[in-house]
């Protein structure tokens, strides 16, 4: 067992950290969580001139051929600056679905287009209810010749607002309504008919609602089988939650340091305050939720990245560590008393992407769920 | 990357397993969960795996071991909590600081016999005011001639009654500026005149001891390291075990049967209710821990030296909240008949429940307790300042 990044593993994470510690400051991220779009697009060049959209898609699509855990290494140095942008959506929701299940054309066509930076993908698959159940889609997709025209509203879709694409779930069969008879459709946005909204959120990080209004979209545009997709759906969300902890992983590891260096620093009763047993005990706890994330994001990344089943390791890994961000914040904000509150510090931009990051592709109770299910007990 | 044990790591595995499987039987079992120390089919069992070189799989070939890494020992850890088999854990962490720091001829006299299961060992740490603060022990060692003369008493030596020799810290200079520089550490004949061994027995019905000693006359063949050098000689017995965790089947298994209890017996809609999501969190904690646990130990193993000075306390940490956590919430499974003693009418799966929960506060607090282990995680790991 050797649970090291490997030598190609630590240049990558080297460079990324460099070159995002360099482009990525704490001003930009404030500035984009006003801005329109919510990401810089000199920046995204850059970063699809460095190859990172295309990481992991193989070489004949315009990518590096790495793995999962590669991108997940990069996803860590990402979580740790707050990355601003349609990142994780194209990539994670729009990329790697399409190389899973996409026909040679779907990816001779997309995949280039990712990697250069060219498009940006999201995926739209809640629904009113909010929640990552198959019973909860409504949105319809009827047959109509070479075609199907797509009826619904879909919420919380990342990056809508600057996609060119959406990866939406529809319901094409009309009787049924559980987790048969559901279709992924890659929608072009230039499409006519839908209607998108951002929406204002703890992390202001573009969330949207989207409407689709008569949304004609070609049979070719089908992603996988039609009226079996649900099957890609669940592994689009489980890789998703895992993708988001290692990037968690990051923020968090942030949050642990700074808060260690603050409590060294800050003297009162003429002492630094991390002579205090409370405050030791509050850095320590931060650790243990620390470490055991970090064990757990890796270990069901590597199952991604080597084919090995990941389902329950998806369910525990978001389930802790969505409970476990929120901890790390939370201590770690009592740590710094006051000066942490104030937004203009940078923990505030940790403790509101820990709570986005924790409701995203399923939180804990939605997991422990999972985790119970397999355990033994009926489903709900 | 890689998360698999080696296939020698396996092997190991599944031979202690299958061993277990085969020889830790019900009568094994029953003096293990009696909880009032060994008895005559646990020895047996412990020459058998002696015999196997089963106990010492991290120790030199010449000493009975089978030179692999701690992961092996984890294995074994994991293997013998799941087995309910005898827990020789003193015998072979005494070994690894006899490796460090014993002479030849100790490591000659001793390894073998403990690699074999043959000599057994108690730690004699503990003392009514020295606890936590193990640097405070009072118990006098004098020089006289070719021996040193002990009086004193120590507390909570749980495996005293039983064992050949006690792994005695002593205070062998009381004028030693930093009290930790006044210490020795002798191997005690427990046969030796003068030692009287006084039963305690914990609210789990767990049998621990005073151990009393009156000029007993131990030779100076038997002080480990140097005289007033025993601070060095603890610290090689804590930190010589090295890794941080393993495979957390036995845990698992616990969890595995009480959802079995769960959906075949209890009858009342809690198992549709908050039961599912208890249980989930449970296992997830469990899971996690024991990812940690394996990071840690296999860092060890790769001669790395692991951020925050060691993950393995990180990982000590959520295991003991989760056993708490665990038997607690099966107390609340099992409603009323949880309280019910064994041999009880009405009692449910053998009164394990009941006997575990009562056990569990003792996790958290011996070995180092939780809140010394955070105080070195934060001074030792974070490098946060002390007082």
């Amino acid at each position: 067992m050797d649970p090291r990044l490997s030598e190609e593993q630590e240049i990558l994470q080297k460079s990324a950290r460099d070159f995002l510690t360099d482009k990525c400051p704490k001003s930009l991220v404030r500035e984009m969580e006003k801005d329109e779009k919510g990401y810089s697009p000199q920046l995204w060049r850059e970063v699809a001139d460095l190859g990172w959209m295309g990481l992991a898609f193989p070489e004949k699509y315009s990518g590096s051929g790495m793995s999962f855990l590669d991108l997940s290494v990069l996803l860590e140095e990402m979580g740790r600056v707050c990355f601003p942008g349609p990142f994780f959506s194209t990539v994670i929701l729009g990329g790697l679905p399409i190389m899973d299940v996409g026909s040679d054309e779907q990816k001779q066509k997309y995949l280039p287009q990712i990697a250069s930076g060219k498009a940006i993908f999201t995926l739209a698959l809640t629904e009113s209810s909010g929640r990552y159940e198959a019973s909860s889609i409504k949105a319809r997709a009827t047959a109509d010749k070479n075609a199907y025209v797509i009826n619904g509203t879909k919420l919380f879709v990342p990056d809508a607002n600057v996609a060119d694409y959406i990866l939406c779930v529809a319901r094409t069969d009309e009787k049924s309504k559980g987790e048969e008879g559901l279709t992924i459709f890659i929608v072009d946005t230039k499409s006519p008919g839908i209607s998108t909204t951002v929406l204002k959120t703890i992390a202001r990080d573009k969330q949207c609602e989207v409407i689709f209004k008569q949304v004609k979209v070609p049979k070719e545009n089908i992603l996988g089988k039609l009226n079996q997709g649900w099957g890609e759906v669940q592994k689009i969300i489980e890789r998703a939650a895992i993708a988001k902890c290692c990037e968690m992983v990051g923020g968090m590891q942030v949050v642990l340091d700074m808060t260690v260096a603050y409590v060294k620093e800050r003297v009162q009763f003429d002492v630094p305050i991390g002579v205090f047993q409370a405050i030791q005990h509050h850095c320590v706890n931060m650790l243990v939720d620390v470490e055991g994330s970090r064990a757990a994001a890796y270990e069901a990344a590597w199952r991604v990245s080597t084919g090995r089943p990941y389902s329950s390791e998806a369910a525990i890994t978001k389930a802790w560590v969505s409970d476990a961000y929120y901890r790390v914040v939370t201590l770690g904000t009592q740590a710094h008393g006051g000066v942490a509150i104030i937004e203009d510090h940078d923990m505030p931009l940790y403790y509101r992407r820990a709570k986005a990051a924790e409701l995203a592709f399923g939180d804990a109770r939605f997991h422990r769920k999972t985790v119970a299910r397999k355990l033994g007990f009926a489903a709900e | 990357m890689d998360f698999e044990l080696t296939p020698e790591e396996k092997a190991f595995q599944k031979e202690i397993r299958e061993f277990l499987d085969k020889e830790c039987n019900e009568h094994v079992v029953a003096e293990v969960l009696s909880m009032l120390g060994e008895g005559p089919y646990s020895k047996e069992l412990l020459l058998k795996m002696g015999a196997r070189r089963l106990l010492a799989p991290r120790w030199p070939v010449e000493y009975g071991g089978r030179a692999m890494g701690a992961m092996a020992e984890a294995i074994k850890v994991d293997e013998i909590n799941t087995h309910h088999a005898p827990f020789p854990l003193d015998g072979v962490e005494i070994g690894n600081s006899l490796l460090i720091v014993g002479n030849e001829e100790q490591k000659k006299r001793f390894l073998p016999g403990i690699a074999r299961g043959e000599i057994e060992f108690a730690l004699g740490y503990s003392e009514p005011n020295a606890g936590s603060d193990v640097a405070s022990v009072q118990l006098r060692a004098v020089e006289d001639g070719d021996h040193f003369i002990l009086n004193g008493q120590k507390i909570y030596n749980t495996e005293a009654h039983f064992s050949d020799y006690h792994w005695l810290l002593t205070r062998s200079d009381p004028n030693a500026v930093k009290k930790h520089r006044g210490l020795t550490l002798f191997m005690v004949d427990l046969k030796s005149p003068g030692i009287t061994i006084r039963p305690l027995i914990t609210m789990a019905g767990l049998r621990t001891n005073e151990v009393f000693y009156e000029d007993v006359k131990v030779p100076k063949a038997n002080m480990v390291g140097e005289k007033n050098g025993g601070w060095a000689v603890l610290m090689s017995a804590l930190y010589g075990s090295a890794g941080g965790g393993g495979p957390a089947t036995s845990t698992k298994r616990v969890i595995e049967n009480l959802v079995k209890y769960v959906l075949e017996e209890k009858q009342d809609a809690d198992k549709n209710q908050w039961i599912p999501e208890a249980m989930a969190d449970l296992y997830i904690r469990t899971h996690v821990g024991e990812l940690m646990g394996l990071r840690a130990t296999a860092l060890a193993d790769l001669k790395v030296s692991p951020p925050y000075g060691g993950g393995g306390a990180a990982s000590r940490l959520l295991g003991g909240d989760t056993r708490r956590l665990l038997y607690n919430i099966a107390m609340q499974i099992l409603g009323p008949y949880g309280q019910l003693a064994k041999d009880s009418k009405w009692a449910p799966l053998n009164g394990e429940i009941l006997r575990e929960y009562m056990d569990a506060p003792r996790w958290t607090i011996v070995h180092g307790s939780q809140e010394i282990q955070k105080l070195n995680i934060a001074t030792r790991g974070l490098g946060l300042p002390r007082k």
